[in-house]
């Protein structure tokens, strides 16, 4: 009952994917599956065509600044809660756990009128720092768990030893908690790079990303180069997490500390 | 650590509220202030305070869709929960092996973009590709054809996209809850599902609770899977509000729109406080 239940769920989870990736090898020019003939053309347009690689490109440097923006606010919000505890240091870390709590809609029109003030809309930099700040709340939350698990001795053994506050982060706490940074550094970046209404709404028009091109291709009749689009992000998603999960501990960071 | 703050923890300190409060609630802050504006079909808006923008939502066409977006949002948080609650009972009783399998899975899923589910869902119910052909072709549907777009294909877009997030933020507690009780029920005998509904769903009341209000907001604001797996007649407020901005160039009249939606998710997160604050005392 139970392992029926996981398989079924499992099944679900993955079979629309299955049948991209089916559609994605499949030789027919319109969607069917199963494929009569197998053929990589599909993911050889996607890979030749200077449209498709133009909004690939787009889509991967906004995901790496903006989690480059995301982290390092994140990693600032901990660093001075954990130096300071104080009020402010908390109330920031509240605001940082903002964007999470509001629907996306609301996130993507404030962003929108916003850059429309101040005369970046439809920049890519716009969309860069509304990704960078919007996703902050994953890194931040990921990042407390890293200084939650620094213990004071080895912290006070530097400051004895006459560390400045600013070696003490260099040479102990950065370390120890790299693990956790590069984290949240890589989910914001994949989150950003699969992201669609925040970056139409501020720049879609202009900047197309890869999801705005799959959904545009969609709405407007659709070839199976989409498909193998699809099954590109699936595959760059699946690959970077099953990297993190080398670096990282992830059931340990989602589920129990193997301590208790 | 130190006892008295020194400058450098301040300054960090202060440039990132900077960005947060810059970046994050002024946008907030101007789309209000915009929603009092009125709106110029030339251009984006006219500077000015009127009410008409929320005038206008008190019409039977946004009556209808609010309902219909409350009515998708909870059904879906609903049906979300109910799916993932059991098997992230499950999954944390697995092997570590199998737990970090499906932590990954679920990680995928939770970071894959809504426009890639949805696809992947459009073609598994098309005509052509997906469901419809496998059902014709055992026979079971005689006279196959796409179940998209329709109610039922943009819910399940809305269960499968929440399902992941739902799980992750159940995963914690559930996976560290103390196991003593449900195993002395099982030891005395008690049937599983009696120790589901006795034991483990009062354990969880609260958190279940709460994020099934999370999942609503969520759900509130996603604008693919109605665009892509659902009928004009199943748009929800987010598709409005975008058509309004995007589309008809009444921003005040989304701004507006956008704002009811904010006080509405306001009101469920302080619920959501009040509930969470009542476990603990």
């Amino acid at each position: 009952m139970r392992n029926l239940y996981l398989w079924m769920i499992a099944l679900l989870l993955t079979a629309p994917f299955l049948v991209v990736l089916g559609v994605s090898v499949g030789a027919s020019k319109n969607i069917s599956f199963p494929p009569e003939a197998f053929s990589a053309m599909w993911y050889q347009q996607l890979l030749t065509e200077t449209e498709w690689l133009a909004a690939i490109g787009r889509s991967l440097l906004i995901a790496v600044i903006a989690g480059l923006i995301s982290t390092v606010v994140a990693l600032a919000i901990n660093y001075v809660l954990w130096r300071t505890k104080s009020g402010f240091a908390k109330m920031t870390f509240a605001l940082g756990l903002g964007p999470f709590m509001l629907p996306p809609i609301i996130l993507a029109l404030g962003a929108s009128l916003f850059w429309a003030e101040v005369g970046w809309y439809g920049r890519m930099e716009a969309t860069i720092i509304s990704h960078g700040v919007f996703f902050v709340t994953l890194p931040l939350v990921i990042i407390a768990r890293g200084f939650a698990a620094l213990t004071d001795d080895v912290i006070e053994a530097a400051q004895m030893m006459g560390a400045t506050p600013a070696a003490v982060f260099r040479t102990v706490v950065f370390p120890l908690i790299a693990p956790y940074v590069f984290t949240g550094f890589a989910l914001v970046a994949i989150i950003s790079v699969n992201e669609y209404l925040i970056a139409n709404m501020i720049s879609g028009f202009v900047v197309e990303t890869l999801p705005i091109k799959i959904f545009n291709n969609v709405r407007y009749g659709y070839s199976p180069v989409v498909a193998a689009a699809s099954m590109l992000f699936v595959g760059l998603t699946v690959t970077i997490l099953l990297i993190l999960s080398r670096v990282t501990d992830l059931v340990a960071l989602f589920g129990t500390s193997k301590d208790t | 650590m130190m006892a008295t703050p020194a400058y450098g923890p301040r300054l960090i300190g202060g440039l990132a509220f900077g960005v947060m409060a810059v970046f994050f609630v002024v946008p907030l802050i101007f789309m209000i202030v915009v929603s009092f504006y009125q709106p110029d079909p030339m251009g984006f808006y006219k500077v000015d305070f009127v009410w008409e923008n929320y005038a206008k939502f008190f019409s039977s066409f946004y009556y209808t869709v609010s309902f219909r977006s409350l009515y998708s949002s909870v059904l879906g948080a609903v049906l979300v929960v109910a799916l993932a609650f059991p098997l992230v009972l499950f999954v944390s009783d697995l092997s570590r092996k199998w737990q970090l399998f499906w932590i990954i899975m679920l990680l995928s899923l939770m970071c894959l973009s809504e426009v890639i589910i949805g696809f992947a869902w459009l073609i598994l119910m098309s005509e052509s590709a997906g469901m419809p052909r496998l059902l014709g072709w055992l026979g079971l549907w005689n006279d196959p054809r796409s179940l998209s777009p329709s109610f039922g294909a943009m819910m399940i877009g809305l269960v499968f996209l929440g399902f992941s997030i739902v799980s992750l933020i159940l995963y914690p507690s559930v996976s560290r809850r103390d196991r003593s009780i449900e195993e002395a029920a099982v030891t005395l005998g008690t049937p599983p599902a009696l120790v589901f509904f006795k034991v483990l769903l009062p354990t969880f009341r609260v958190s279940l609770l709460s994020v099934t209000l999370t999942m609503f907001v969520y759900l509130l604001g996603v604008f693919v899977m109605p665009t892509m797996l659902g009928r004009p007649k199943d748009w929800t407020m987010t598709v409005i509000i975008s058509d309004k901005a995007l589309g008809d160039a009444n921003l005040p009249l989304g701004a507006a729109l956008a704002v009811v939606m904010l006080i509405v998710t306001m009101l469920v997160l302080v619920l959501a406080a009040v509930l969470t604050r009542g476990r603990r005392t």
